[in-house]
């Protein structure tokens, strides 16, 4: 058995060993598609991360007409965060508001010298309960609140949260589909070289048939080519996708201005990996399936 | 060993390879079967090891009716007989001894026996020194050897041989069916289809004539063995 089992690999080191340039082009489209395939898995992964990120940080803000006293302060925040829905409650006085502005303009802070301190409104921000963190939630939220007290204005990103969680769902599905599809025409495409392979080693087949070798025999060393072919064809998409992460989807999302300084992006779990070689695998052996099927007829 | 009943093989209805044959073949018997090209020879062959199915009546091959054998049984059948071809059918890419090792490794052997049996049948062909060569790098008649070889390589109860001798001069064909002849010696049933008919002359046995896929003629030489000049 073990002697078989040898004997059929060897064949099939042979037969790659004899048509490199073929061998060669079924690995490397395996691998592109592959990571193809994985770069917008991981495109996907990380924005829901991201959405799921924000979706905990999501807060109303409350602009004031104007800042109350010192002495109802405490009141007002205790009875805020007494509402349903309401975690917690920090108040933002004009100054600190002030501040915030400042940092953001970074470089360009010089432009408010001798612009008023108390120029911005005061304003409270409520961090939301989970349960509340949706439209209702918020507009359940904000009806208690304005019983409360006088409200300015109102801000809350739910709404363009929602819509982005929209744009995520669309992705996912975009990203479904172009996986397929490519999946498919990868196949389609492996198959085609394998069957290229095959048609130059016609004669080949056409001989094990002559002699007396089950379809077994002759089918099993071309699908352990697939299968090799497949194997080294995912530890190559690894290797491109290593790359693409590193260079154009880290990169681009960290650019991307929504991305928080702390947010660490995510590459492909250990059995994500795994499974990304195994596809390599069941790839080429697929296809190897696929042309013997046309050509090996006893 | 071979027997075939009213076998018929149409391809299309302005296309009939072998019209309504019958005959029947012994162990261990060498029958030449002749005629002009297109008479069915092949045809007939090819339907011995199931390259090819009848499209009416029967053929039993060692006791068993191949006319609607399943796919996955023909290698067994094919296991039992030996073919050799008018141009070789070697692998170009394999050495000598890969070549003949290669109808042993099919049938599963083990490493050991497969290097010792083709020795022994590269021996018999006189080709043992050139185990590493490749096809190329030989004449036709030593390709035809090699070929012979593998043929015999597996012990077979029956060697078809088409036109073996087509493309090779007589010296050669001569040595040649010297290796039918010891094959068919030690018990293994030689059909040998031909339109070479001084081989008839040089070794006189069975004659099968087709002609237009019909049986024409089956006659047996008066005196079969040492009437060779």
């Amino acid at each position: 058995m073990l002697e078989t089992v040898r004997y059929f690999f060897l064949r099939a080191l042979r037969n790659m060993r004899q048509w490199p340039f073929l061998c060669s082009a079924a690995i490397l489209t395996m691998a592109v598609s592959l990571a193809t395939i994985a770069t917008f898995f991981l495109i996907v992964v990380n924005i829901e991360q991201l959405a799921a990120r924000w979706t905990q940080e999501v807060q109303v803000i409350v602009y004031l007409q104007q800042p109350p006293s010192s002495q109802k302060l405490p009141e007002l925040i205790t009875k805020m965060e007494q509402l349903d829905g309401v975690e917690r409650v920090a108040f933002v006085s004009p100054a600190v508001a002030m501040e915030r502005f400042s940092e953001r303009l970074g470089e360009d802070a010089a432009l408010l010298q001798g612009v008023r301190s108390d120029l911005l409104p005061a304003s409270f921000e409520l961090a939301l309960h989970r349960n509340f963190r949706s439209q209702q939630g918020i507009e359940e939220i904000i009806r208690q609140l304005e019983n409360l007290i006088p409200v300015d204005d109102l801000r809350y990103g739910q709404t363009w949260l929602e819509r982005f969680n929209h744009f995520i769902s669309m992705l996912r599905f975009v990203g479904a589909f172009l996986g397929g599809f490519l999946l498919f025409a990868t196949l389609f495409i492996v198959a085609n070289t394998i069957r290229l392979t095959l048609y130059a080693r016609r004669d080949e087949l056409e001989i094990m048939a002559l002699v007396g070798a089950t379809m077994r025999f002759i089918k099993i060393p071309f699908m352990l080519e697939g299968a090799i072919q497949g194997f080294v064809g995912g530890l190559l998409s690894l290797l491109f996708l290593s790359f693409s992460f590193s260079m154009i989807i880290s990169r681009g999302l960290n650019a991307f201005w929504l991305t928080p300084m702390d947010f660490d992006l995510l590459f492909l779990t250990a059995p994500q990996q795994l499974l990304l070689v195994l596809a390599g695998v069941v790839l080429g052996v697929l296809g190897s399936l696929s042309s013997l099927r046309r050509f090996v007829r006893i | 060993m071979i027997q075939l009943y009213n076998v018929s093989k149409r391809y299309s209805r302005d296309s009939v390879a072998v019209n309504d044959l019958s005959l029947k073949i012994d162990k261990g018997e060498f029958v030449y079967v002749t005629g002009a090209s297109g008479a069915g020879k092949t045809t007939f062959l090819r339907m011995l090891y199931v390259a090819e199915r009848p499209t009416r009546g029967q053929i039993l091959v060692d006791g068993q009716n191949i006319t609607r054998i399943r796919s996955h049984h023909i290698p067994y059948l094919r296991r039992k007989i030996g073919v050799v071809f008018q141009d070789f059918k070697l692998l170009q890419s394999r050495s000598v001894y890969e070549n003949v090792a290669f109808a042993l490794e099919a049938q599963g052997k083990k490493r050991f026996e497969v290097s010792k049996k083709v020795y022994q049948a590269l021996k018999e062909v006189g080709l043992e020194h050139r185990l590493q060569r490749k096809p190329q790098e030989l004449s036709g008649g030593e390709q035809q050897r090699i070929a012979i070889a593998r043929a015999l390589v597996v012990d077979p109860l029956i060697l078809l041989a088409d036109e073996p001798s087509g493309n090779l001069d007589l010296g050669v064909t001569l040595e040649i069916m010297e290796l039918f002849k010891r094959a068919n010696a030690r018990g293994t049933t030689v059909l040998l289809a031909t339109h070479d008919y001084t081989l008839h002359q040089q070794f006189p046995r069975r004659v099968i004539t087709l002609d237009e896929g019909k049986l024409v003629g089956d006659q047996r030489p008066l005196d079969s063995v040492g009437a060779e000049r």
